[in-house]
C-alpha cells in the first residue's frame, strides 16, 4: 500500500483527442469508504475521467493512483482494485446471467466451485434468481443493469466507478442501486458516481465536485452547492398566461426586479428565489388569490441540476457575483 | 410500487465479498473466454447453421454444374476438382461468424470491459481465435464430408491429407484474422457479412474452383489464376491428388503462392489490429 491513505488521487490529469482539450487540469482525491459524485454537462469530461482512471486510455500528464498504484506505471495493479460498470451494459448478451457471473468470477481467478458459490449469492443478493438461466438479452432494462455491476462483484472491488448507473431505469431498479451504493460504503470502499442527476448525487454523494470544459468548476457537498445557486426556488404558473402581468403586479415586492424586468410575452410561468421556504410560498398564494388570479399550480423545488450548472459557471464568468438574469434563464431552460 | 427493495431483501453484508482476491491465472482466463464464444454456438443455432452451410455449398455447387463443369475439367470426377472450393467456402463462412462474434463485443462494451479487468490485453484475441479455429475446424469437417458424399476422396496417403487439413487450418486462420479485424474495425455487426461475402462471392466465382482458368475469357486470366482464392483451390488440390495424373503436383511452386497469402493476410490483418488497438486506447 502506497503511504497515503487515500482510494483514490487524481492530480492535475490533463488530456486532449487531436486539437480538442477533453480534460485542462482535474484533480480531486477520494477517502476510502467515501462517496464522491461527479457532476457535469455531457462532453465536461467525465467519461474521460472514468476512462483514464481506468486504465482504458493514458492521460497526457498528471498523475492519478487507484489504491496506491498508479494508472500509468502500474495499470495491472490498478485493473486489480477497480470494478467498473459503464453507461452501457457490458455483458454477453448470449450467455445467461448465471453463465456470465460465472465467467467474471473465473476471469477474476476464483475456482468453478467457488465462482458457482459465489455466482449463486449474487444471484439472490439481486433478486434474479429466477432469472439465472435465461439468457441476458431477455432481462429488462433494470434486471441487465443489476447484473451487469453483480458481475463487478464477484471479488472484492477496493474502488468503484459507476457511470450514470441509473440512467433509464425504473424507481425499484434505481433504489436497489443507491442501496449497493451504501453497502460500498459500510464496506470500505470508495464510490465514484457520475451522474446527470443531482437528486441522485445529492442523496447518495458525500461530496460532489462538477466538471466543465475539462476542469473542476466546484467542489462541496450537495447543500453548499445549492446554497451558491440560491437554495429553494417558488414556480407559479397561472391557469391563463395572459395573466401573468397581472400576477406579477400582485406579487408586488416579492418579486425581485430584476426577474420582473426579464418577464417576457411568451413566458407562461414565474419563477422567483423563496428565501423563506413555505413562508414565501404561502405569501405568494395569498396574495394571488386576493388579486383573485387562478393557479394551475404552485410549487417549491430545489434548483435542477441545470440551474446549479448554469449558475456554477455563471460565477465562474461574472467573478463570484450572483447575477440574477443568468438565474432566469436558468429557471427558462428548466421550464 | 412494491415495498421491498431488492438489495435489503436479502442478508446485506455478503453484497461485497471480504476474501482476498484470488491470483489470476491467463491461461484459466483464455479457456473461460474461449468457452464463452463456443458455448452459445451449441444452442443458438450458430453450429447447425455452419453444418447445414457446408451441405449448401455442396449441393448448390455440385448438382447444377456437375454436368456443364464437370466435362471442361482435368479430373477423375468434377467431386475431385470441386471440394476444395467447398471447402474454403465454408471456412470462409466460418470466419463471418467470427467477424460478427468480434463486432458484437465490440460494440456491447464487453471489450472495454475486459480492458479494466487484470486481463493481458492479448487474451480476449486469442480466445476469439481460438474460437474462430473451432469453426473452421467444424466447417472443415462438415464440408470434406460432403465431399466423400460425392466421391471425393484423398488420394496421395496421410501425409499429404494431413498437410490439406494444416493448409485448410491456416487459410481458416488468416480469413478469421481478416474477420476479427473487420469486426473490430467497425464495430457494427450488421456491417460485417456484406464486407465478407461480398468478396466470398466475387472471388468464389472468378477462382479456378469452379472451372480451369483457360475457359475464363482472355482479359480476366489473370487475375483468376493469381488471386488468393484459385492459389488456395491450386494448393488443396494438389494435396487431395487424383486417381488420375492430372491434378495440380504437390511441389514449392504450386503450395508457396498459397501459403505467402494466407501468412501474408495474417501478418497485414495483425499488423492493422495492433494499430486499431492502439489508436483506441489515446
Amino acid at each position: 500500500m502506497n503511504s497515503s491513505d487515500k482510494a483514490v488521487v487524481v492530480a492535475g490529469i490533463k488530456k486532449s483527442f487531436g486539437e480538442v482539450a477533453a480534460l485542462r487540469n482535474v484533480s480531486f482525491e477520494m477517502n476510502r469508504g467515501e462517496v464522491l459524485g461527479l457532476l457535469g454537462p455531457n462532453g465536461a469530461g467525465k467519461t474521460t475521467t472514468v476512462n483514464i482512471l481506468s486504465t482504458l486510455i493514458t492521460p497526457d500528464s498528471g498523475r492519478a493512483l487507484i489504491a496506491g498504484h498508479d494508472v500509468v506505471s502500474d495499470p495491472a495493479g490498478v485493473r486489480r482494485s477497480l470494478m467498473l460498470t459503464g453507461q452501457h451494459v457490458a455483458l454477453d448478451d448470449l450467455l445467461t446471467g448465471r453463465e456470465n457471473l460465472l465467467m467474471f468470477g473465473r476471469l477474476q481467478g476464483l475456482k468453478k466451485k467457488v465462482a458457482k458459490e459465489r455466482a449463486h449469492e449474487l444471484l439472490e443478493q439481486f433478486d434474479l434468481v429466477d432469472a439465472g438461466d435465461r439468457a441476458v438479452s431477455t432481462y429488462s432494462g433494470g434486471m441487465k443493469r443489476r447484473i451487469d455491476i453483480a458481475c463487478g462483484l464477484v471479488v472484492r472491488p477496493e474502488v468503484v466507478f459507476l457511470d450514470e448507473p441509473t440512467t433509464g431505469l425504473d424507481p425499484r431498479s434505481r433504489q436497489a442501486i443507491w442501496e449497493l451504493v451504501t453497502d460500498f460504503k459500510e464496506a470500505g470502499i470508495a464510490t465514484l458516481l457520475t451522474t446527470q442527476y443531482l437528486e441522485e448525487a445529492d442523496l447518495l454523494s458525500d461530496r460532489i465536485i462538477v466538471i466543465d470544459k475539462g476542469t473542476v468548476i466546484a467542489e462541496g457537498t450537495a447543500d453548499q452547492l445549492k446554497e451558491r445557486t440560491g437554495g429553494t426556488y417558488c414556480e407559479i404558473v397561472p391557469r391563463q398566461p395572459s395573466a401573468l402581468p397581472a400576477m406579477a403586479a400582485a406579487l408586488g415586492t416579492m418579486l425581485p426586479a430584476t426577474i420582473r424586468a426579464t418577464l417576457s410575452e411568451s413566458a407562461d410561468r414565474i419563477s422567483m428565489p423563496a428565501p423563506d421556504g413555505p413562508a414565501t410560498l404561502i405569501e405568494a398564494l395569498r396574495r394571488i388569490s386576493e388579486a383573485g388570479i387562478e393557479l394551475l399550480d404552485i410549487a417549491l423545488r430545489r434548483p435542477s441540476l441545470d440551474e446549479v450548472f448554469l449558475a456554477l459557471t455563471g460565477d465562474n464568468t461574472y467573478g463570484g457575483d450572483e447575477d440574477p438574469t443568468d438565474k432566469f434563464q436558468a429557471v427558462d431552460s428548466y421550464a | 410500487m412494491i415495498e421491498h427493495s431488492i438489495v435489503s431483501a436479502a442478508p446485506r453484508p455478503a453484497t461485497v465479498p471480504h476474501a482476498a482476491r484470488p491470483v489470476v491465472s491467463t491461461v484459466q482466463q483464455w479457456w473461460v473466454l474461449t468457452v464463452r464464444m463456443i458455448t452459445p454456438t451449441l444452442r443458438n443455432g450458430e453450429l447447425a447453421t455452419q453444418i447445414i452451410g457446408s451441405v449448401v455449398f455442396t449441393i448448390g455447387y455440385y448438382l447444377p454444374l456437375k454436368q456443364l463443369m464437370g466435362a471442361v475439367q482435368p479430373l477423375s470426377s468434377y467431386a475431385q476438382y470441386l471440394t476444395p472450393l467447398i471447402v474454403l467456402q465454408a471456412i470462409w463462412f466460418a470466419a463471418i461468424s467470427a467477424a460478427f462474434r468480434s463486432a458484437t463485443d465490440s460494440v456491447q462494451g464487453i471489450n472495454r470491459r475486459f480492458r479494466a479487468m487484470p486481463i493481458a490485453s492479448l487474451t480476449p484475441l486469442a480466445s476469439r481465435m481460438t474460437a474462430s479455429m473451432y469453426r473452421c475446424c467444424v466447417a472443415l469437417a462438415v464440408s470434406v464430408a460432403c465431399g466423400y458424399v460425392i466421391g471425393f476422396r484423398f488420394h496421395n496417403g496421410i501425409v499429404y491429407a494431413a498437410g490439406f487439413v494444416a493448409l485448410a487450418l491456416l487459410i481458416g486462420a488468416a480469413l478469421a484474422f481478416i474477420g476479427d479485424l473487420i469486426g473490430i474495425a467497425t464495430q457494427n455487426p450488421e456491417a460485417t457479412a456484406p464486407l465478407m461475402l461480398v468478396p466470398q462471392l466475387t472471388l468464389g466465382l472468378a477462382s479456378v474452383g469452379l472451372q480451369p482458368v483457360q475457359n475464363f475469357p482472355d482479359w480476366i486470366q489473370g487475375f483468376v489464376r493469381n488471386q488468393p482464392l484459385s492459389q488456395w483451390v491450386y494448393g488443396l488440390q494438389a494435396l487431395a491428388g487424383d486417381s488420375t495424373d492430372k491434378a495440380p503436383e504437390v511441389t514449392w511452386s504450386v503450395l508457396a503462392p498459397g501459403l505467402a497469402w494466407a501468412v501474408g493476410c495474417i501478418l497485414v490483418a495483425v499488423a492493422l489490429h495492433a494499430m486499431v488497438t492502439r489508436r483506441r486506447r489515446r
